[in-house]
């Protein structure tokens, strides 16, 4: 038996924003499509209206040639339709036995679950990925108890479970180690064989390529193209998925940008550093540099700002300004001129239901002697607000009355007060309004006129190449290309985001 | 179109006064200028109490201190042996109580910080711990004698009438808001009672800010056991145990939030003030034990319930 599934037109909106403006998607039994897309292109929303889990708006989508609505994931689970998913879908406390069958129990005299049966069957699932996982992953082990990568195994295991005629695996290989993806992409070649229809959602091209038949991209929530693996090249995806012909310039020299004063010692220099999801990268930034970090989120660009911060233990070396520096605390950092604007406001960065003048005098009370001096502290604070242009009704009232912008701009102003001379930024524009971002731009332009050292890591593509000297872009926690001066090209970004790694370093001139 | 908003601390002090005359009505005689000191008074023993366990309930983390009662019952029997009756040794007695608060609040502090005890676990066993220390310490034998000075001082009229417990609680209250509002320490614990991540992010030193704060709360405790033998000019193995409830109610009603992070001690004392009128003026009224305590329980629900919708109005 084997599925032909296709969905036409496709739209999407949540709360008036498009996330699919036209999804259209053709896979049919005993073939693997490779869906691509930048961030935000509408992946996840298609794989998710496919799998029942969100209604569209407008569109069709088609079993084997006939009209069907998912109202939710059971109903496409009835026409064979199964996903897998990053974000798992187990419960910690339970066998990975009575996960697999969790809803769908193998039963006796249907009344009561056959334990037997449920065993012997997990077992010949397990079996498929023998000598990839440890012998500790047995059917009773309980989920909790075993490591990210055995979780998800479990997880393609569970879909499989359903016996698919369709499979949605979306970002399935991301906390897979080589082995275990190697062993995966052979049982995709064996379903494949036996008629299953495969959907595989990645970033990484090597895999697309060793595992595919076809690619299709989306841009903007539409599908741009439609391309077979065989007559196709990573430079041609990644311009599809950008969109733009390639300029001459992307096709480009090796390394243009220059530090502000070569010989000087950077203000950041880290060697080797190895802190969570971080392995081995080393670094440099210079005075009056903003340096940027790319890639897809996750990749270790927030751990890597918080071990410079002292906020995550590392290993490896780290120099400020030349001198060898070990942080345990932000405190240290904070002495040391080091500022760090994370990436959750609300969580990380403000005291919400606490005061302006608060929040901005946090890391600095203890310039103000005891008793504080509350009059220079208000004074400082008003004058930062004024510089910073913060709308606000005054210094007293709650930071949870500001706007997003506006709130943003408490968290770094809390931090110029300091002068930092090296400053560590987090997506600090997430969650801000237009005009805000133009104006946290200018004062990023602004302080690195003024000598600052900037690291900044964004999410979003443009403000890195608009605003960066140099891009390191991070994939797996290593940094794999440097982008700068010609070839800090969009087109190169997105190549290299996606592990397109010997063409953007080499183009792109990476300096190893 | 600016709402006037009544602060917690304000709203309790209005309350008191209503309650006092309030009492008027209810039981004649009740509203006289001795009536009202003698309430301020015994006001001013829980709030001296009470303000450890603002600090603690300010640096959140589900903070709470249930060693307090134990606390007051040891300083004061250790006061109580120490001095002996004698006016010279009433310094260093007090020093010595302090010493011995500050340290059984500093183990509180460091079991929550290094090694992640729950504040109300840690308080609770430490309260134990205590509570046996004390029958070592006095092998069930409660000798000693109260110095005079100290009813002197503390319980007896000194200046027109005002007892002096009421300038001492007056004084710390000076030195609460100084420490709360005027010290980095107070904007490290209001930073740390609403969000941890945030202030160790702004280079908030967390744990050290819990630490002290444990600390100073056995601190005060000790220094409330110390005034309450003024008062009581004698000791019993109970003594601090029946001001622990009240201890926590006080700073709750004086509009402390109880997740940390927001309140004062003003606010505490206008509680303590609230506490001790509903419970005189029931007394007044003679109503039996049990209805006072049903009574007492009710109005701290209701008033706790005005605040919670206070603030869901606010957000």
């Amino acid at each position: 038996m084997s599925i032909s599934l296709t969905a036409r037109h496709i739209v999407k909106r949540f709360s008036g924003v498009v996330a699919l403006a036209e999804g259209d998607l053709t896979v049919d039994g005993g073939e693997v499509v490779a869906l691509l897309g930048a961030n935000g292109s509408g992946k996840s929303t298609l794989a998710k209206i496919i799998t029942g889990v969100l209604a569209p708006d407008e569109g069709r989508l088609e079993v084997d040639g006939q009209a069907v609505t998912f109202s939710s994931p059971q109903g496409a689970i009835r026409r064979g339709i199964t996903a897998v998913y990053q974000e798992l879908s187990l419960i910690p406390d339970m066998t990975v036995t009575e996960n697999i069958w969790l809803n769908h129990e193998p039963m006796r005299w249907s009344v009561r679950v056959d334990r037997t049966q449920a065993r012997r069957r997990t077992e010949e699932l397990l079996a498929l990925f023998q000598g990839a996982v440890s012998p500790a992953l047995m059917p009773e082990t309980p989920v909790a108890a075993l490591p990210p990568d055995e979780k998800q195994i479990v997880e393609i295991l569970k879909a499989l479970s359903r016996e698919p005629l369709l499979m949605i695996l979306d970002e399935a290989t991301a906390s897979l180690d080589a082995r275990q993806v190697s062993r995966l992409f052979k049982l995709m070649d064996a379903w494949k064989a036996d008629g299953m229809a495969l959907v595989f959602v990645s970033h990484r091209m090597e895999e697309i390529f060793r595992v595919a038949d076809r690619a299709v991209v989306l841009r903007n929530g539409r599908t741009v193209g439609e391309r077979a693996m065989s007559d196709v090249t990573e430079r041609d995806l990644v311009t599809l998925m950008v969109g733009d012909e390639p300029s001459a310039a992307a096709v480009a020299q090796p390394d243009a940008a220059q530090p502000v004063d070569p010989s000087a010692r950077p203000r950041l220099q880290i060697d080797r550093l190895r802190s969570g999801r971080v392995h081995d990268v080393s670094l440099a930034v210079h005075d009056g540099e903003l340096v940027g970090l790319g890639g897809l989120r996750g990749q270790g660009q927030d751990d890597l700002l918080l071990a410079v911060f002292g906020a995550l233990p590392f290993t490896g070396k780290m120099a400020l300004a030349g001198e060898e520096v070990k942080f345990n605390h932000p405190r240290q950092a904070v002495k040391r001129d080091v500022a760090y604007v994370p990436g959750e406001r609300g969580s990380q960065g403000l005291l919400l239901i606490r005061s302006i003048l608060e929040n901005f005098q946090l890391p600095s009370w203890v310039r103000y002697g005891t008793p504080l001096k509350m009059g220079q502290a208000r004074q400082d604070a008003a004058q930062m607000g004024a510089s910073l242009r913060l709308v606000m009704a005054s210094l007293d009232a709650p930071v949870s009355s500001l706007s997003g912008g506006n709130a943003q701009k408490v968290v770094l102003g809390k931090w110029l007060l300091r002068e930092p001379r090296l400053l560590l930024l987090n997506d600090p524009t997430k969650g801000v309004d237009v005009g805000a971002k133009a104006e946290i731009y200018q004062l990023l332009e602004d302080l690195r006129r003024a000598g600052t050292a900037i690291l900044f890591y964004s999410s979003e593509d443009e403000e890195l190449l608009n605003l960066c000297d140099r891009v390191l872009v991070m994939q797996d926690g290593r940094i794999t290309a440097e982008l700068s001066g010609v070839s800090l090209q969009k087109e190169n970004l997105v190549a290299a985001s996606m592990g397109a790694v010997e063409q953007a370093g080499d183009q792109g001139g990476s300096s190893s | 179109m600016k709402k006037v908003q009544l602060s917690p601390p304000l709203l309790a002090l209005l309350l008191a006064i209503a309650l006092f005359l309030l009492g008027g009505v209810l039981a004649p005689g009740f509203v006289n200028v001795e009536q009202a000191i003698n309430i301020v008074r015994l006001s001013a023993f829980l709030g001296i109490i009470a303000a450890g366990q603002t600090l603690v309930i300010l640096s959140g983390g589900e903070g709470i201190d249930l060693s307090i009662g134990a606390i007051v019952t040891l300083s004061a029997i250790l006061v109580f042996r120490i001095v002996d009756g004698q006016n010279g040794m009433v310094l260093p007695a007090l020093a010595v109580a302090l010493l011995t608060g500050f340290l059984f609040g500093a183990i509180n502090g460091l079991g929550i910080t290094a090694l992640g005890i729950p504040p109300l676990v840690m308080t609770l066993g430490m309260a134990g711990v205590v509570q046996g220390s004390i029958l070592v310490l006095t092998q069930g034998q409660l000798v000693g004698k109260a110095a005079p000075i100290m009813s002197t001082l503390i319980s007896r009229p000194l200046v027109l009438g005002i007892p002096g417990v009421i300038f001492i609680w007056l004084a710390l209250g000076a030195v609460m808001w100084l420490l709360l509002e005027r010290t980095a320490y107070g904007k490290h614990l209001f930073a740390v009672g609403v969000n941890r991540t945030a202030s160790r992010l702004s280079g908030v030193r967390v744990p050290r800010t819990v630490l002290i704060t444990y600390a100073l709360s056995g601190l005060l405790s000790a220094f409330g056991g110390f005034m309450l033998l003024g008062f009581t000019q004698n000791v019993f193995l109970s003594l601090g145990e029946r001001w622990l409830f009240p201890s926590v109610a006080a700073v709750v009603v004086g509009g402390t939030i109880l997740a940390g992070g927001k309140g004062s001690y003003w606010g505490t004392m206008a509680g303590a003030l609230v506490l001790t009128l509903i419970s005189s003026l029931l007394t007044a009224v003679q109503l039996p034990e049990a209805a006072r305590q049903i009574i007492l329980g009710v109005t701290l629900l209701v008033l706790l319930s005005v605040y919670g919708r206070q603030r869901a109005l606010r957000e």
